[in-house]
């Protein structure tokens, strides 16, 4: 076994290098910037349009998506390649699905998996190459976790599919290009036999958004009005929509994993060493000390839950159930980091800090604890596809569609 | 990156599961563990047959020089038994304290033996229940004309039943701690099973026991810090045996849930019953990879002191919390002392126990990362 992620195998030594002084030179005039989250309560202008030029550059070299393929936008390079990446610019704070605020790290695989060659060509590469912003629209008002309860319209009018109704928690604070929409294509038809999906130009007449604002930040609610979308923005087949929304929700449902630590026990430890009650540092509290032994290895945990997955993943081994796991531990972990870390800091832990990134901001860490414990579905449809994943229940364990 | 067993790592995970049913089918290994007898002659020496008594040793002193990544896949496959017996207690602890801190000369006179499985020598150490550091150590050693006087009551000696001779941790009059070789059968030796809700642990007093000065460990006598390095080896072994009990668990388990029908259904149909059988899969996966991530560390050389006590913490509380879990699912007849999960319940509890509690390793952790000057 070997678990390292920073200990390169000879092929990618030069590589490193090479990545480390690319992001020297063009992550220059960015010290000033805190990253938002990708669900965020900050809007910065700047900071949108460094990531966004940053993105494209990272693009324009096939370093947003390295393991695709080069006629798709991507490199054409290995998970050892993709490492370099993913802990370099984790260096400067940020990863490489969210250098700048799209859902292209699911879009492009599914596109891949169900795209004809044709649009794969047209659709991939301005995603891969980080020129476009692309926007999930799944959820509906009614609906919730239940997307196959999905009652917004497509109905084919000619070349055009007309589409009608309303999606929520939607997107975030950026607008988007395209909006990768789940439509209902036949109104009478069977349940999971009438969806389709469309990758839809967000400019088309009839699309209004509106925002929300929720606890962890801003959402849209998206309404389309006759919106004409051109046939060839169906991807996947009509009312084949369930399985290709397979391949979507497993890659949401944390399919993909990821390698990167989370610093906050470090800025904790940090602040219980800078911080003195009655003359001691708060570092020497035998209860503080427990409560962030507490805190470190339930994000260690994670991280190699995490790291297994994203072996699995790259090596095409099957691992049906790291998604759900993943990602019902980390809700549960999060709730319960939520009160140690304001058990430790008192009401500190509450207030927002605009001189770091957002996501190692303790306030926002508080949030995330009630905050995250939908999207995508629920901590409880976790639960439910772990099971069925685990083959409780059942006489055969549920596989994980393809997702690569 | 490389998440996967080498095929060798392969072939010892399959030559121990085969003895593991073999050897400890549920039947026995229920009575064993019911009427506390654990201590199995037979089986020990088939495992001694098999290499696995020190099998971390080096060549020269009858071990297989094993990787303790190797060792600990066998004893994950142990665990799944779970197989009870020395094989931890004396060929891993004391055969690594041993390695760590004798003379060669006792490396030569002890460790071949230990793998031969002739001298089971079963580390003593603590005096107080509530503690396994050296501020543990109360027994005392009081120098003699000839060697010395040793008196203490040692709270807690897993798998004391099956020594042929302790390895004792002992406090001499200048207030150092030692570690003294005892023959089990010296007069003043008493060995009281301790009656509850564990297993394979006892009582051991030792009353004005006579010990020479050649039975101290090391020249001069070795100190805590060697039986430190012997416990961060050590270690991660015994949690890759409550990972595999973990994985036992949650196998009988969810086969139950599949096959125990309850208005009409098996009763993994419920999702409430679903949800223990996750939160085991949790605990499991947790302790799995905080083990193999401090065997990767020790075998690599990269520092693995606070891994280990993290592995030890989660280890121990994945395999409580399992069974914990499972007995939600089981009720009532997980708790027949007839039941493989009495097995489990009794040793998870006494392994919460063995060498530290998790938050005992968790301060030991956090001390590591970030002392306190």
């Amino acid at each position: 076994m070997d678990f390292s992620v920073s200990a390169d195998p000879p092929h990618v030594v030069e590589f490193r290098k090479e990545v480390r002084a690319w992001l020297e030179e063009n992550m220059r005039g960015a010290e000033h910037l805190r990253w938002s989250a990708s669900w965020s309560t900050r809007e910065n202008e700047e900071e949108y349009r460094f990531r966004r030029g940053l993105a494209e550059k990272l693009g324009k070299k096939g370093w947003l998506f390295p393991m695709f393929p080069k006629e798709y936008g991507g490199a054409g390079l290995t998970m050892d390649h993709q490492i370099v990446l993913e802990t370099e610019l984790f260096r400067y704070g940020l990863n490489l699905s969210h250098v700048f605020y799209t859902l292209a790290r699911i879009v492009a695989p599914v596109l891949i998996r169900w795209g004809t060659e044709e649009q794969k060509r047209e659709f991939l590469p301005p995603i891969t190459r980080g020129e476009v912003c692309v926007w999930q629209v799944l959820t509906e008002p009614q609906g919730g976790s239940d997307i196959a309860n999905c009652q917004t319209k497509a109905i084919r009018d000619g070349d055009v599919y007309v589409v009608n109704g309303q999606k929520v928690m939607v997107g975030h604070h950026v607008p988007p290009d395209f909006l990768w929409t789940l439509v209902c294509t036949d109104p009478g038809g069977k349940r999971h036999e009438n969806l389709s999906w469309l990758h839809i130009p967000a400019n088309l007449p009839g699309i209004t958004i509106q925002p929300m604002h929720l606890m962890m930040g801003i959402k849209n609610a998206v309404f389309f009005d006759n919106v004409r979308v051109p046939a060839k923005y169906l991807i996947g087949g009509e009312n084949n929509g369930w399985k290709v929304a397979n391949t979507h929700m497993e890659l949401e449902h944390g399919g993909d994993g990821r390698i990167a630590m989370d610093p906050l026990v470090e800025r904790v430890v940090e602040y219980c060493r800078n911080t003195h009650v009655g003359g001691r540092p708060l570092i020497a509290d035998p209860r503080v000390r427990d409560t962030i032994a507490d805190m470190m290895i339930e994000l260690n945990t994670l991280r190699r839950f995490n790291q297994r997955i994203y072996w699995h993943r790259f090596t095409k081994r099957p691992h049906p159930y790291g998604g759900p796991q993943q990602r019902y531990y980390q809700r549960m972990m999060r709730l319960r980091n939520a009160e140690r870390l304001q058990q430790i800091m008192g009401a500190d832990a509450l207030v927002q800090d605009l001189s770091v990134h957002e996501v190692v901001d303790f306030e926002y860490a508080v949030r995330t604890g009630p905050g995250q414990l939908h999207g995508g579905g629920t901590l409880d449809t976790d639960r439910l596809i772990f099971a069925r994943r685990l083959g409780l229940g059942r006489p055969v364990q549920e596989k994980a569609p393809e997702t690569h | 990156m490389d998440l996967s067993l080498t095929e060798t790592q392969e072939m010892f995970k399959k030559v121990a599961s085969d003895f593991v049913k073999a050897e400890v089918p549920a039947h026995l290994m229920t009575r064993w563990y019911k009427d506390k007898e654990t201590f199995q002659p037979r089986l020990f020496r088939k495992a001694v047959e098999l290499g696995w008594v020190g099998m971390m040793l080096p060549e020269q002193y009858g071990g297989a020089a094993m990787s303790a990544m190797d060792c600990g896949v066998v004893f994950e496959e142990l665990g799944r038994g779970p197989v009870p017996g020395p094989l931890f207690s004396s060929g891993v602890l004391a055969a690594q304290a041993i390695f760590e801190a004798g003379t060669d000369e006792q490396k030569q006179a002890l460790l071949p033996a230990i793998c031969k499985g002739e001298s089971i020598v079963i580390p003593a150490i603590n005096d107080k229940a509530s503690s396994w550091g050296p501020e543990s150590v109360e027994t005392r050693l009081v120098k003699t004309p000839d060697g010395y006087l040793m008196s203490g009551t040692k709270r807690f000696v897993f798998d004391a039943q099956a020594a042929t001779s302790f390895l004792c941790a002992a406090r001499t009059e200048e207030g150092q701690v030692v570690f003294v070789l005892i023959d089990a059968k010296s007069p003043g030796v008493t060995v009281t099973p301790l009656v509850g809700f564990l297993v394979s642990a006892a009582e051991v007093r030792f009353d004005r026991v006579r010990i020479p000065a050649s039975a101290l460990l090391g020249a001069g006598g070795s100190d805590w810090r060697t039986f430190d390095a012997a416990l961060e080896k050590s270690l991660p072994i015994l949690c890759a045996y409550q990972v595999g009990a973990s994985q036992e668990v949650f196998d009988i388990t969810c086969e139950y849930t599949r096959t125990r029908v309850v208005f009409g259904q098996p009763i993994g149909r419920f999702q409430r019953v679903q949800d223990h059988c996750v939160e085991i899969s949790i605990h499991l996966d947790a302790a799995r990879w905080a083990t193999y991530e401090t065997l990767w560390r020790l075998d690599t050389g990269i520092p693995a002191r606070a891994a280990v006590h993290e592995a030890k913490a989660v280890a121990s509380e994945g395999y409580y919390q399992a069974t914990n879990y499972a007995h939600m699912v089981w009720a009532g007849p997980g708790t027949d002392y007839g039941h493989p999960m009495m097995a489990h319940s009794v040793l998870a509890h006494t392994l919460y126990q063995y060498l530290g509690t998790p938050a005992q390793h968790k301060r030991l952790m956090m001390d590591t990362l970030y002392p306190v000057s």
